[in-house]
Order: C-alpha cells, then structure tokens, then sequence
C-alpha cells in the first residue's frame, strides 16, 4: 500500500524525505519503495471561471475569464461539455508541462486569443478510472472553493509524495493507514496518535428496521452493521476524494466513497447497500446455491455491461433473502448499490475467514482491495470501531437523519494476544545480550504492553497486530528493531561435525571427472519433456509418470532417460553450426513400478557425440566419431568405477531409435548396467542431427557393485614373452568371444591379448575375417621359458580350431 | 734451413691448415698427415742427429711443443666445426611454435555446477553434510512440515507441478528439512545439512524464470545457534562467493518455516556498494532468504523448541551465477550452448 507523506502526519511526525523513510523502513520492517508523483508538471493551477461566452466561430467552443489568482484574469478557449460559469477548475498556463512531454502555450483558437488550458484530471495523469464518473468527458470541476492560482496538483494531492510499502502476506496489519502509522512509528521511535472516531448521539435511534442473522459463524466471526436514514447522497468533499484516488479507488458518492476511504484508514473493508432496495429487510450470510447468479461492477470495469457471475455452493453471500447483495468478502453486489437516489443506507463492517475468501476470489478472478485484506486478515478488534468511523463520515458528509445502533449478527471478542518469554532467551536466539530496560524499551515503541519479572517476560499483544503469536515472533520484533545492522556475526560453535559428500556423490563426481577429463563438456537438461520424448528412449520400460497439470505439453512426463535431452542439446547446437559436440549429463531419471505413484529416482550419467573428435588441420586429418571412440570412454569410465566385475558388450537390436548394427548393451557379470550406440538414421533425420553415438549407464547400480579391493603388487622383475597370432574366421563371430576363448586356454602366464588387426575383404575367403592378436606371457616369480609359452600358445591355437574353426595363417 | 726452422714453419702451415679446413674429414686427416709416423715432424726429427747434443733436448721440446700447438689447433677447428654441424641441425629443425596445438581438450563443467559445488565446498569446509533429497515430494514435507498447511497464503507464492494429491515436484529444496531433522540423532551432535537440488515451479520460462531451476538449502540445528551465527555464516558465504571486501545485511521478511525471517542482501561486488545498473543504483543485491527455524517446524520433526534452535537460508546457484558472471537470461543455462558453456572454463 502508498503511505501518503500528507496522510501519515495526521498520526506521527514526519520529518525525513520518503527515500530516506523508505530505506529505513525496509531495513526494519517492510520492504518500501519512495514514490514521487507529478513528477515533471508544473505550472498547474486552480482557477475560477468568471465569465463564459459562446466562440464566434464554433458550436462547441467556449471563451472563458479565469481567474488564476493574478491581477488580471486570463481568457481561455474551452471546447468541454461540461465547462460552465463560477466553476473552480484546472488552469495549465502557458509553458505548462503535462504528461507524456506535453507542453501548454498560448494562441489562438479560431481566430480567439487562448492563454492557456482547461484541464481534465486525465489530462494531469489520474488515469480514466480512478476519475469520478461525472468527469470522464471534459473538465474536471472542483466541489468546493479553492484559492485562485493555488498549486492545483497540491490542491488535488496529485503531487504527495509517498512511500509504498511492499508487504509480506504476514504484515497485513499495515494495509490501513492506522496500522502503517504504527509500524513507521515503531520505526521512528514515534507513538501514533488517532482521534477516537464518534457518532452523533442525538441522531442514535434504536432502530429495528432490519435484522441481521449469520449461518454460517465458523467462516463468519464478526458481522455488525448499522443503518443511516434520509441521507444526501452525492459528491465526497475533495479532501476524501483526492486520498480516493491516490489509493487507485474511484470516488463515486459520498457514501461508497466513506466506506472505500475507512478501509484504507483502517484496514477494514466496508460495504454500504441500499435499505431499501432490500427485497427482505434481514440480512444472511449463507452459500450460495449452485448455479444462483451475482452481478457486480468488480469485474466488467472495462465493459458497459454487467456480467454475472455464476456462483457455486462453496461460495459465501451477504443476501436479503434470495436477493445476493455481495459474494461475501470479495466484492458488493448491484442489486442493492448506492446510487445518488438512494436515502437510507446499510454499513457492514465484517470479517470473513481468509481461506474461504481467497478461494472464492481466485475462483471467480474477482480479487480486490476487500479480498486482499480478508485474505491476510483483519483487525477484528477494530471491526466495531471502523463501522463507527465510516458512520460518522457518512453522516458528516451526507447528513443522515437518524442513527441506528450496532446491529450485531454475529460478534466475536476481540482478545489481546499474550506470550510469555524470558529475556534470556530473546537474547539467546538473536545471539545478542540486551539488557532487560532495552527489550521493554522496544516492546513499549511497538505499542506492546509488557511485565518484567525477574528474567520472565509477559508481552500482550493489541488485536492490532494478530501476525504476533509466540515467542519467536517476540524475537523478531525486539531485533528488527533493535536494527539487524547492529548484529555481529558469529559462526556456530558446538561439536565439531565431519562434513562432506555422501558416497554415492563422491561416486558421481569421480564419473563425472572421468568424462570432463575426455574432454565432454557437462549440460543440464530439464526433467520435464514431452510424451513423444519419453517414448523415445523408455530403455528401462517402466511405467511414465505424468503431471497432473502441466503448463505446457512441452514438459509434461519426468524423464525416463537421459538421451532425449541430449540429443536435444546436439540438435540445438547443431543447429548452431556448432557441429562437433561431446557432451554428458549425470541426473536423475525416475522410474515407476506398477503399481505406486511414487517413482524412484535414479542417477544415470548419459553421453551424446556427433561430428568429429579430430579436426582436419594443418597436421592432421579430421576423424568422424565411431562406436569404438565412445566405447573407449565408457570402458575408461569403467574401469576407474573400480568394480569387481567383467564388463561385457552384447550387440542389441532391441533398443528403438539405435542403429540395431551399433548398439551394444554393457553387461556387469550378467546383470546390464546401460548401453552404448550409434542414434539410428531415421532418428537422427528426424531431429536434424549428424551421425551421434550415445550411452547411458546406471550410476546406482554401478555404485551398489562389489568394489575391487586393491593390494600392492611390485611392478613384474621378470620379462614378458609375447606371440601374435592370425586367424581367418566366420564373419560372424565377435572378437570378444575369441578373446575370452584365448584367455580361458592361455594359461595362468597369459596376461594380456590385444587385437592389431581385422581385416576383411579383397584375399580373403568369402564370409570370413581375418583377425590378428598379440598375446603376452609373464610369470611375475620366475623367467619365462620359450618352451612354457610355446605349450600355451598351442593349446590356445587347439581350441580357436576347435571351437571356432579358425584357420591358423 | 735448420731444424728449428723447419719445425717453427711445420708448426705456421700446420696450424694454417687446421684453421682453413672445413670439415671433420680435413681435419683427421691433418691430424694423420702432420702428426703421424709418417708425417713431416716425425720426418724432420730424423735430422736430430745433425743437431748438436747439447741442443738435443731443446729441440726435443720444440717438436713436442709443436705437434701439442698443432694438435690444439685441430681440435679447436674441430670443435668449431662440431658447433657448426650442430647449429644447422637446429635450425634445420626450428619450427614455426605459432602454428596451432594439437587440442587436448578437457571438458568444462557446466556454471550452474561450478557455482553449486563451489558454494557445497565452502560449506563442507564448515562441517557440513550435503543431503540432495528427493525431486518427487511429498505434499507432507514440501508443505506442511515446513509450517504450509493447505489453504496458506504463501502457497500462493508458489505454483506447483503436482503428481497426485499428495505427491509434487518439490517447490524447494527446503523440502529436506523435514527430513534432515526427524532423522538426525542429536547425541552425535548437531544437525548441520546443506540440500542442494533441482527444484520445480509451475512458472513460463522467460528470460528470468524457469519451470525447473536449482537452489540450495542450509540448515543448522543446535541447542545454541542464533540470528547472529546465522548472520556470520552467511557474511562468510557470500565473501566466498562474491569476494572478500563485501558486506552483507539482513532485511525483515517472511517466510512460513522461519520466525524471524530475513533478506539478505550483500554489498555490490560491480561497484562496491556506490550504486550502479546490477544493484539497480541501492549497493545491494538481494541473494538468499534466511531464518531461525519456526518452533512449528522443529516441533514437528519432534525437536523441543525450548531446548534447540536453528538456522536455516536457501539460495538460487542461477540467481548466484547470473549476478557473478553477468548472465541476463536464465534459459542460457539450459540451452547448453557449447559455446555459451565453455566460456565458464575453469571459473571455479
Ligand atoms: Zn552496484
């Protein structure tokens, strides 16, 4: 809410300029902004119209005499509706600034001199709906006299500066200029002072002209209301009205306008009917029936018509019999509005229970100034007081013939709040050692009334302040006030704990290490992707899991996998010409089994490379990436993974969107921990990338496995024998399978085979390979003989035979 | 012409030509023709015999003299040679060391990464755990643990991507707390945690928003922490993190899980607190939200809030990375731009 600077003095002295105000409040409270308005206009005046005469060459031009409080009056050519004799208006005189760079200067107007303009409050910047509706087209016409040549915007409040405070939803007690004036006072070390708001005895009549009668109490803890009769409805005094409109609110007539005005005084939404449009003269609060229709001006500010709202049962109404006068805390109705014919009116000052009004705002976009308030709640202390304040201004300003008393539907005690603390403690949590005089010091400039006995304190609390309810909320109080700047830090003391990562993250990152040491780059994807995406790559077939309102379809499923990501990242960046991409991600991946709502969350780590991993240059020649590039990483990743198992690469053709030639799902003693494989052609067509090998692997999984337990071994002293051996062999058999055939029969000195050729082709029988192998012997104990590895090597070349039906070349 | 001429002479022209040869070649074969057995010294010192015995030994010594000048003579040559020989195979092999590298690339870690495990590094230092929680939520500890009861204003604050009733994407990583706390065993000391994560909001992604986004949550509790260690360990972070010389300062604010709650805003590390664009022309810049745990919080996880307090702040590591590094759109860290990513090589 803006605090106007003018408004405030009326509680406390003001003496810092609003950014000065503003930056304290913020340090100590809530979080305010200065605002100066009129900004940039000058040369505004008030002026009075002694004379008006037709323009010779116009219908609808006027000449005027205004008296702008110089010696002699200025004439002005005027083409409003509305301009009229002896009117007080709004005079920019030449070389005036308006809004928007517009500038005022004299001339001539058809022929007739023009010193000037006369101006509507649109003009100097209230924006159309904040002005009275009888001003809309053409001048604005002061209610009262003013002062010839006075400021204009000062006269209409157009330039008070102000501070907006941006509250939090707990500090809706200073949504009144009451409660704001205690809070800056707090700040300032200033007690507000308020005139006790009182009602015209002589007029007060017990009165039984309408009965109150509330359903529902729970939702409705205070309901009073009281009745004005043979009142003058019509225009607020400028005072009110200026103070409307610096709040945003319309002025209408002076007694919508009293309401609106007490709401921002104290807080406390007002609402005002017409007693005798009231189709019964008992007032209900029920909810609605299904179905049952409102129309109110909250919501068609913009359109000519009213629309209705269609209510449902959840939704509570103030009514008169079937007759719905207002959806209860949100906005009044027009069944029963106020207008200038109206003579007996109805004030009710409730409160309403926040959730239920909050909801109903929400569910009919209707929120507002009143649902604001009700939302965050209400000074129910001061429920009784604002009713009689909005009284008195009704009767002040449209002279009501008789009172009634406060009819009371329903009426719950206001009562203050007590917390009992110990000085010790505050001190304690704020880390601070105030003495007992200075915590009572603060309680006191809050307005708090508080009891000191020994080290125990008792604090009660005014119903003005119902965000206060234990002991914590004490603390706060005494150290923002205290001034948090005041505060040295500290770090926790108390016993030493070891900190650190889990380790499964410490696992992780090690991974991950791995893959930024091959030169990938790391990415972060979103976990949300389309369905389409999510069926791209379910390689672990698991249920999906979907949101139950998703903003948009882009991000809808929790990923299943993270190669969809990835891929994205290839196709966005090649896209971007950047053609060459190695990149990872490690996330986590949900996965739901049948049955339960819950997925569980996974840590995968996935790879994604496409384009070259050497580029032609001056030395060398570019290479595409293969299959056995990234398997290169993944085995290095592997290895330093340091599980005890063998891992294994079987060829797949089960995993959509791979190539089914170049896939491989990897094998840790037989249970699979992920795969490896080239993106399958038409995948990749479809997302407009170049030939990309990914891989994913399970992290959990791989951090679960047996682990190697390392012990010294001195480096070998003894030489190594080595043999290589060709074979020529079915295309189809794997290497790996000849491998570990080597491995099984070479022997406990055989350590290590390594693959230097394949070859297929031009001399070679046809569906056969050619395969060269270079196996090493050692035995760390002793030399090795010739003849040793010589009885190996034969009994490996046996079982190839054998086996495989090699031919030994 | 004497002996003692005839060495003097042998000696000039032998060194002459030691001095005139230009290759390794010449030289040994001076070496054999001047100081061999069948060179002109060991000739001439057949004539020894003509020569007067008393004058013997001199002229012994001359001859030494002079196959010890020669010698001299033929290694420096040979040396210089040598120097030569060297020298053009060095400037033979001089390369041009402009030419690019071969590139051995390491990969770069992505920003959002660096600034999270700078900051869980900092705070491991402190003695803290790391406890990265769960993604899927339940209402229970994503709310109301964390003193949000349905119908609260503050879920307001934050939309939420719901699964079912009960189950969400966590709107915070705050969402841990709960479960740090009911877990912890107070016999082994305090409870210090920080939980950092990927947190989701029912939000467009524009410049400054993002349906998914990171934060990190901290949390102390302890029978003797306070608004001032709070201050201090935060005071310490954000000098980490945004340099020695800042300050930091609280502001009142609100938050359901803690009472009291603050702002905290830290000096302005662009133009050291004067006022400039990043600090909107205040020196401040607001990072995190911070507290003392709510009693309502502590209670719950079944900790008596007479005996024990806490400290708890949540900070965004892309709101941290955007300030530091001067990243206007928050989508560039999930657009995975390489080119946007490595310019972040080796920040942290
Ligand atoms: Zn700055």
């Amino acid at each position: 809410m803006k605090i106007s600077v003018n408004w405030l003095k009326e509680y406390i002295p003001v003496t810092h300029t609003v950014e000065e105000m503003a930056n304290k409040i913020s340090l100590t409270g809530i979080e305010s902004s200065p605002v100066h308005n009129a900004e940039g206009l000058d040369k505004l005046v008030v002026g009075h119209i002694t004379s008006i005469s037709q323009h010779p060459d116009s219908d609808h031009l006027n000449i005027t005499t205004v008296d702008v409080g110089e010696d002699d009056d200025i004439q002005i050519v005027c083409g409003a509706p509305n301009v009229a004799n002896d009117q007080y208006v709004i005079v920019a005189l030449h070389g005036a600034h308006l809004p928007e760079g517009k500038r005022i200067k004299k001339g001539k107007i058809r022929g007739q001199e023009s010193n000037g303009m006369i101006c509507g409050l649109d003009e100097i910047g209230v924006p159309t709906k904040y002005v009275p509706e009888a001003y809309h087209k053409g001048i604005y016409v002061f209610p009262e006299v003013v002062t010839p040549g006075t400021d204009a915007l000062v006269a209409l409040g157009l330039s008070d500066d102000m501070v907006d405070m941006d509250i939090t939803p707990n500090r809706a007690d200073t949504l009144g200029m009451r409660g704001a004036a205690w809070e800056i006072g707090a700040t300032y070390d200033e007690k507000p002072k308020y005139t006790a708001p009182v009602i015209d005895e002589a007029k007060i009549v017990d009165s039984n002209d309408l009965a109150v009668d509330i359903e529902n109490k729970e939702l409705v803890p205070d309901f009073l209301v009281r009745t004005l009769k043979n009142v003058t409805v019509g225009e607020s005094p400028l005072w009110m009205q200026r103070r409307l409109w610096n709040q945003n609110i319309q002025p209408v007539n002076n007694v919508i306008d009293a309401a609106n005005y007490v709401m921002i005084e104290f807080g406390q939404p007002i609402q005002a009917y017409d007693l005798d449009k009231l189709q019964e003269k008992r007032i209900t609060v029920r909810n609605a029936k299904s179905g049952e229709k409102f129309s109110t001006e909250l919501n068609n500010q913009d359109d000519d018509e009213n629309t209705n709202t269609i209510l449902n049962k959840n939704d509570l109404v103030v009514a008169a019999g079937e007759q719905i006068l207002g959806l209860a805390g949100v906005a009044g109705g027009i069944s029963a509005r106020v207008t200038n014919e109206t003579k007996n009116v109805v004030l009710e000052s409730a409160v309403y229970d926040g959730a239920a009004v909050r909801k109903a705002a929400q569910r009919h976009d209707l929120r507002g100034d009143a649902s604001n308030r009700f939302e965050k709640g209400v000074d129910n202390g001061a429920v009784s007081d604002a009713l009689v304040r909005a009284t008195q201004l009704v009767d002040e300003n449209a002279h009501a013939s008789e009172i009634s008393d406060e009819l009371v539907g329903v009426g719950t005690e206001a009562k203050p709040t007590v917390i009992k603390s110990k000085i010790s403690h505050i001190n304690h949590l704020m880390g601070l050692d105030l003495t007992a005089e200075k915590i009572m010091s603060i309680f006191d400039r809050l307005g708090f009334t508080a009891e000191l006995d020994n080290d125990d304190v008792t604090v009660t609390i005014p119903t003005r302040r119902w965000d206060m309810s234990i002991e914590a909320d004490l603390v706060e109080e005494v150290i923002r006030i205290y001034g948090y700047e005041n505060l040295k830090g500290t770090l926790p003391t108390g016993m030493e704990t070891a900190g650190g990562y889990s380790p499964k993250r410490e696992f992780s990152n090690k991974l991950r290490n791995i893959l930024l040491g091959q030169g990938m780059n790391e990415v972060i994807n979103f976990s949300l992707m389309n369905k389409k995406e999510s069926e791209d790559f379910n390689v672990i077939d698991t249920n999906y899991t979907k949101l139950l309102h998703p903003m948009t379809e882009d991000h809808e499923y929790l990923r299943t996998s993270l190669i969809p990501g990835l891929v994205n990242n290839v196709a966005y960046n090649q896209a971007r010409n950047n053609n060459d991409i190695s990149i990872f991600e490690q996330a986590r991946i949900f996965d739901r089994p049948d049955g339960v709502d819950r997925p569980n969350e996974i840590e995968y780590i996935a790879g994604a490379i496409s384009g070259n991993i050497a580029l032609d240059s001056w030395n060398t020649q570019s290479k595409q990436v293969d299959f056995y590039d990234v398997k290169g990483i993944v085995e290095e990743l592997l290895s330093f993974t340091n599980i005890d198992a063998n891992f294994e690469y079987r060829a797949t053709n089960k995993i959509s969107n791979l190539h089914p030639g170049q896939t491989a799902e990897i094998i840790a003693d037989g249970q699979s921990i992920g795969f490896i494989g080239k993106l399958h052609p038409d995948y990749q067509k479809e997302h407009s990338i170049d030939e990309t090998f990914v891989f994913e692997l399970n992290v959990d999984t791989l951090f679960g496995m047996e682990k190697r337990n390392v012990q010294a071994k001195t480096a070998p002293k003894y030489p190594s024998i080595s043999r290589d051996l060709a074979i020529l062999v079915n295309k189809d058999i794997e290497s790996g399978a000849i491998v570990k055939d080597i491995f099984d029969n070479g022997g406990k000195y055989l350590i290590d085979v390594n693959i230097f050729d394949v070859y297929q082709g031009v001399n070679i029988k046809a569906n056969h390979k050619s395969l060269g192998y270079h196996l090493v012997f050692q035995n760390p104990e002793d030399t090795l003989t010739d003849d040793t590895v010589e009885k190996a090597f034969d009994v490996v070349k046996d079982s190839l035979v054998q086996k495989f039906n090699v031919e030994i070349r | 012409m004497s002996l003692n001429d005839k060495l003097k002479d042998l000696r000039t022209s032998g060194i002459d030509d030691a001095k005139r040869a230009e290759r390794i070649q010449e030289l040994n074969d001076l070496r054999v023709n001047l100081l061999g057995k069948k060179g002109p010294i060991t000739k001439a010192l057949r004539g020894m015999k003509d020569v007067p015995v008393d004058e013997r030994p001199e002229m012994g010594t001359l001859a030494n003299n002079v196959k010890k000048d020669i010698q001299a003579a033929i290694e420096e040559k040979m040396e210089e040679l040598n120097r030569k020989i060297v020298a053009k195979k060095l400037e033979e092999e001089t390369i041009d060391v402009t030419l690019p590298a071969q590139p051995k690339k390491y990969g770069t870690r992505h920003i959002l990464n660096q600034t999270i495990e700078d900051i869980e590094e900092f705070f491991i230092g402190l003695g803290y755990r790391v406890d990265a929680g769960h993604e899927v939520e339940e209402d229970h500890y994503n709310f109301e643990r964390l003193n949000i009861p349905q119908n609260h204003p503050a879920r307001d604050m934050q939309d939420t991507f719901y699964l079912t009733d009960q189950l969400l994407m966590r709107t915070q990583t705050s969402a841990q707390e709960g479960r740090d706390m009911e877990s912890h065993d107070f016999s082994k000391g305090p409870l210090k945690v920080i939980s950092p994560g990927v947190v989701y909001r029912r939000d467009d992604d524009d410049a400054t928003h993002s349906h998914q986004f990171h934060q990190i949550e901290g949390l102390v509790v302890d029978k003797n922490v306070s608004m001032a260690d709070l201050k201090g360990t935060l005071e310490a972070l954000c000098r980490h993190v945004f340099g020695a010389e800042r300050e930091i300062r609280f502001r009142p604010s609100y938050f359901p899980f803690t009472e009291p709650s603050v702002e905290v805003d830290v000096s302005c590390f662009n133009c050291g607190g004067k006022g400039c664009r990043i600090c909107k022309y205040t020196g401040w810049i607001e990072v995190l939200g911070a507290g003392l745990s709510h009693p309502n919080v502590l209670e719950m996880s079944g900790i008596d809030s007479t005996v024990y307090s806490g400290i708890a702040f949540g900070l965004g590591p892309e709101r941290f990375a955007m300030l530091k590094y001067g990243v206007n759109d928050i989508r560039d860290f999930y657009s995975n731009d390489v080119r946007f990513l490595e310019q972040f090589k080796g920040v942290n």
